[in-house]
């Protein structure tokens, strides 16, 4: 791929791209690098994903015509019409993402605070007019993990470990993971004492700002008396520091009074 | 020729329609309330209503069907009542069953689509009946099992919860040290995608065997990933204790000739010594 790092430029969501019958679009972002070529009757894809230790920055993406080694795992799919342009959507997780941080934080009676949680996107690989999704790519290794009373009750979800950074400036901003501002209040008399906490990303939406920031709307959740009693919302807006955004990906599930009780006694494991 | 006039076909030809309408209502019924089903309740449910619907109205018809017949209901019943305890007798096994099959609907133990493994079978449930539930095995056999023998017998439903602890048995040789071996799993456990962090993957030592320490490694997977979970951590386990230089003890088995424990004597002939070798006994004229 060395010859390929040539006239790369930096890649961005939901921009239509052209290709060329017999081109290949390369990405390299977050772990994954992905290869998407068009064939007169057929897209292809390769996806390959690399060691968890690399930690790079940046989104680069170019046009060539230059494939991968046979090892890389190959997709094909129909070309759905005759249109040759591919367009990268990104999506939530699917399931929730427990959040944990490195260090647990202490939140006073009566007190609140707001951390900034980034948790990773699947990028979605749609082609044609009508964004006809051929895949969903995950741009890190999710982890699972299990949340809930004990192993009868509970709840499969994603994990990410997290700083819990209480400073907006300081958590990094990559263009695969998407910063979510998380409101705790703690209405109770005693301490709350935050080991991890289940973030329910499928009900969150995805927005893109002028920067190629992606931000989901902020989720504010109040303890009253119980943690299985904590409740949550979902803001409508978004965080004024995330500046003018579009919308870009949907939430995956609507936001539904049944499902935001189950989360409430899963919010604090 | 009379015995042919006098039957009134116009009446049989009348219920036996009600029962085939009945039938083909049921049908059409049982489908569409489990089209309505579908999409709100589990495939167990829908199942056993698209059942119920179909049976009551089949039985409505069959009803009418005898009443258009000219039989009394009353009489039947009646005669359904005297024969009760012969046919007692003589179906008790399938009244068994069938009061087997309702008691595992009410006691709920497995639903269709489970895997379930009872008497000695493993295998996904893919129809409960009155008389026997349907299994299909992993290797894609169809097997029956009565109702009555689920009842009587230990069943363990492998997926009624969403997740599931794999223990791993690893033997370590006694030179090796036991926590960095610890450490080497847990690792793995933490690599491994498969592998759920919480419930949190422990290592155990569970035996001083004959020829190894016995350690036990457990960690929790998603109900769906059973196979692929214990088989990519055994992989990966053997990998990294070979990489590692940490010696993986197995029985070995020695051949003793004889009660002296000598060797072989072993003597490469060349053509020439085969030529003139001593015939064999066999071949000797006696």
């Amino acid at each position: 791929m060395e010859s390929q790092t040539e006239g790369l430029q930096d890649g961005v969501w939901a921009q239509p791209y052209t290709l060329a019958s017999g081109q290949t679009q390369y990405h390299q972002l977050g772990q994954v690098r992905l290869w998407v070529t068009l064939l007169d009757q057929e897209w292809q894809l390769r996806s390959q994903t690399r060691a968890p230790e690399t930690d790079p920055v940046t989104w680069t993406q170019g046009i060539g015509h230059t494939l991968p080694s046979s090892d890389v795992e190959l997709q094909r799919f129909i070309r759905p019409g005759d249109s040759n342009v591919v367009t990268f959507i990104p999506g939530v997780a699917s399931l929730p993402t427990v959040i944990r941080p490195f260090q647990p934080l202490t939140i006073p009676a009566g007190g609140r605070c707001v951390i900034y949680v980034g948790t990773v996107v699947w990028m979605k690989v749609c082609v044609g007019e009508a964004k006809t999704v051929l895949t969903e790519v995950p741009l890190g290794m999710p982890s699972l993990t299990w949340v809930g009373r004990n192993t009868m009750e509970g709840e499969l979800c994603y994990s990410s470990s997290s700083f819990a950074r209480l400073v907006l400036e300081a958590v990094p901003k990559r263009p695969w993971r998407a910063v979510t501002p998380v409101t705790i209040v703690n209405q109770r008399t005693e301490p709350l004492l935050l080991e991890r906490f289940s973030l329910p990303t499928p009900l969150l939406s995805l927005h893109l700002n002028e920067r190629g920031q992606l931000w989901t709307p902020g989720v504010t959740v109040v303890c009253e008396t119980e943690m299985n009693s904590a409740s949550l919302n979902v803001d409508q807006s978004l965080l004024a520091a995330a500046g003018p955004c579009q919308q870009v990906g949907p939430a995956r599930e609507p936001v539904a009074r049944g499902r935001l009780v189950r989360a409430f006694d899963r919010m604090f494991g | 020729m009379s015995v042919f006039t006098d039957i009134a076909w116009g009446v049989w030809a009348s219920s036996l329609f009600l029962l085939v309408l009945g039938v083909v209502l049921g049908s059409v019924a049982g489908r569409s309330a489990a089209r309505f089903m579908e999409q709100r309740s589990s495939r167990h449910h829908t199942v056993m209503v698209r059942r119920l619907v179909f049976y009551v109205i089949v039985l409505l018809f069959a009803v009418a069907a005898l009443r258009e017949a000219g039989f009394s209901l009353d009489v039947v019943l009646g005669a359904a009542g005297i024969l009760t305890v012969a046919i007692g007798f003589a179906s008790q096994t399938s009244a068994s069953n069938m009061i087997s099959g309702l008691f595992l609907l009410v006691e709920k133990p497995f639903e269709i689509g489970d895997v379930i493994e009872a008497d000695a079978t493993i295998g996904e449930v893919i129809g409960i009946d009155m008389l026997s539930v349907k299994l299909r095995t992993p290797d894609n056999l169809y097997v029956r099992i009565p109702n009555e023998t689920l009842i009587k017998t230990r069943v363990v439903n492998r997926s009624r919860f969403p997740i599931r602890r794999l223990d791993l048995t690893v033997g370590i040789a006694y030179a090796e040290d036991v926590a960095r071996v610890e450490a080497l799993l847990l690792k793995l456990a933490e690599k491994n995608p498969v592998c759920l962090e919480e419930p949190k993957p422990f290592v155990l030592v569970t035996a001083f065997g004959p020829s190894s320490v016995d350690l036990q490694f457990s960690f929790w997977v998603p109900k769906d990933k059973v196979l692929d979970g214990r088989s990519s951590m055994m992989v990966a386990i053997k990998q990294t204790l070979d990489r590692d230089g940490i010696e993986i003890p197995f029985p070995h088995t020695s051949i003793y000739a004889g009660s002296h424990s000598e060797p072989f004597r072993v003597q490469l002939l060349g053509p020439e010594t085969t030529a003139n070798k001593e015939p064999l006994d066999v071949d000797q004229d006696r």
